[in-house]
């Protein structure tokens, strides 16, 4: 599985409440809720773990085929970064593996939902953030 | 290091000591001091025509206590002082009809926001509570500005003391309330005008700042806005609506302002503490006759919905909307919000009175 690692992309804002992740895009006002197992995802990614940790720590708390987890952990990874979420990280990660569970959980595919209500408010009000040499930058 | 030319602060300096040129112009500045979200607020215009013209939707929270205030906006226009604000540090940012582009420049210690709409400028330093508000002419408002007066200069020096501005209403009984949450168009200010007119206490049906730790949601503006539809429904009386009547909003269709204490006398409180979210919903065609049906049989149309859920109704417009930059911080005292208190979502009934009757009782049992 791959090396690769990411971070959370500057300009989002998260909170995970009730096994829930609500990210915002405050560029340009769309927001996600990730789901089932997106949040444990969300939190090894924001410890700095690479593709290949977030498999194995999800293959050992979860009942499931390591393919399947990481199969599931590669299209979020995928489908987070296009949705400019995550960006590749150079950083190294915790390099701790992962406690393994004593007992496993169901196995929940990572559920991705993008909302873009909030777009047409933001066409609206947008902010130009206005840099040094004083020429306003579009925030989108 | 050299530290970075501090743009914002000296947009700041310069405009401030405008505001002093504007106070010396006309001979003195007034004052209006409030208390708001427990702290003490002092309003300072040079211009008369910006306390009836902006500030009058604050002059429920008067107080004059004689304290040093902890937060201070001074605010005047051109046209009574003849006073012009300092050249932009920006280039001019076209503004299409129907929309308010802001420019933003910050640094650690200030920020200065000039809408291009409605032509409001705002500079602030926030964590020394101070800020400064300039528009054209106060005698020419906008609907926009006169329905959220100095918000951002307001939602810049509370955050730096704690309370979020939240798009949110509120409203309750006995001190403990439910914030009523959703964006634009999704039935926030009927509901919330709908329990003041049944007699329930009611804080804001727009936008209050909400406490962190101890969840009050405190008032602003004593006004409220409304749809003609929203006016005929609730039966507004036509003398109680705002003589400039509905004019064209940024979020769609005409709203007009009404004062809630001309709407629900006595009703309109400083502060009720949270005790759950509640998020209307209008419900699809297909289904409204099912809940009008459920409601008339004494059926609950309240139904509880999950912390993320509630938190994705109100920390979106809130975090988005927030002209004045929503950051981190917003979102947690958010989320702190629904995970202390419950969520849920209310079907809308095409009767204002049933509705109210609803949330009422959900105050009522959470008390």
């Amino acid at each position: 599985m791959s090396e690769s690692r990411f971070r959370i992309a500057p300009g989002i804002v998260h909170e995970t409440v009730d096994g829930e992740v609500i990210a915002i895009d405050l560029d340009d006002g769309s927001y996600y809720s990730l789901a089932g197992s997106g949040p444990a995802i969300w939190e090894l990614l924001e410890g700095g773990a690479s593709e290949a940790e977030i498999g194995a720590a999800l293959a050992a708390s979860f009942e499931a085929e390591e393919a399947e987890i990481g199969a599931a952990v590669s299209a979020l990874l995928g489908q987070m970064q296009e949705n400019g979420l995550i960006v590749a990280s150079e950083g190294g990660g915790s390099g701790a593996p992962p406690a393994r569970s004593s007992e496993k959980s169901p196995f929940e595919v990572p559920r991705l939902e993008r909302y873009d209500d909030m777009k047409d408010y933001f066409l609206l009000d947008p902010i130009h953030e206005v840099d040094t040499a004083g020429w306003p930058r579009p925030a989108a | 290091m050299a530290a970075e030319a501090d743009l914002a602060g000296e947009y700041f300096e310069q405009l401030f000591a405008r505001y002093e040129q504007a106070v010396t112009a006309l001979g003195g500045a007034g004052t209006l001091d409030l208390g708001m979200a427990g702290l003490r607020l002092r309003l300072r215009f040079a211009g008369a025509g910006l306390r009836e013209g902006l500030l009058a939707p604050f002059e429920h929270l008067a107080c004059g206590d004689g304290g040093a205030p902890e937060l201070t906006i001074s605010l005047f226009d051109t046209a009574s002082s003849g006073i012009e604000p300092p050249a932009p540090l920006w280039q001019p940012i076209g503004a299409a009809p129907g929309t308010n582009p802001i420019a933003r420049l910050r640094s650690e210690r200030a920020c200065v926001l000039a809408a291009a709409g409605s032509r409001g400028l705002t500079a602030a330093l926030p964590a020394e509570g101070i800020a400064v508000f300039h528009l054209p002419d106060a005698t020419a408002v906008a609907a926009s500005e006169r329905a959220a007066p100095i918000r951002e200069a307001l939602q810049l020096l509370m955050a730096a003391r704690g309370p979020l501005m939240t798009h949110a209403g509120a409203v309750g009984r006995d001190g403990n309330g439910v914030l009523l949450v959703g964006r634009g168009g999704s039935g926030k200010s009927t509901l919330a005008l709908s329990c003041a007119l049944a007699g329930m206490d009611i804080v804001a049906d727009d936008y209050v700042l909400l406490e962190p730790d101890s969840l009050i949601a405190h008032a602003m503006q004593s006004t409220a806005k409304l749809t003609e539809d929203s006016a005929a429904r609730l039966g507004i009386p036509p003398e109680v609506i705002d003589p400039a009547g509905f004019e064209p909003t940024l979020e769609g269709p005409a709203k007009a302002l009404v004062d809630i204490r001309d709407l629900a006398p006595g009703r309109m409180k400083r502060g009720l503490a949270i005790t759950a979210v509640v998020a209307p919903v209008i419900p699809a065609l297909t289904s409204r006759v099912a809940a009008h049906t459920a409601q008339e049989i004494g059926r609950e149309s309240l139904r509880r919905i999950s912390s993320g859920e509630g938190l994705r109704t109100v920390a979106p417009s809130t975090i988005v909307q927030a002209g004045s930059g929503g950051g981190s911080g917003s979102l947690a005292t958010l989320a702190d919000l629904v995970r202390r208190v419950p969520s849920y979502a209310l079907e809308l009934s095409p009767d204002p009175a049933a509705n109210a009757a609803a949330v009422d009782r959900l105050v009522a049992e959470l008390g």
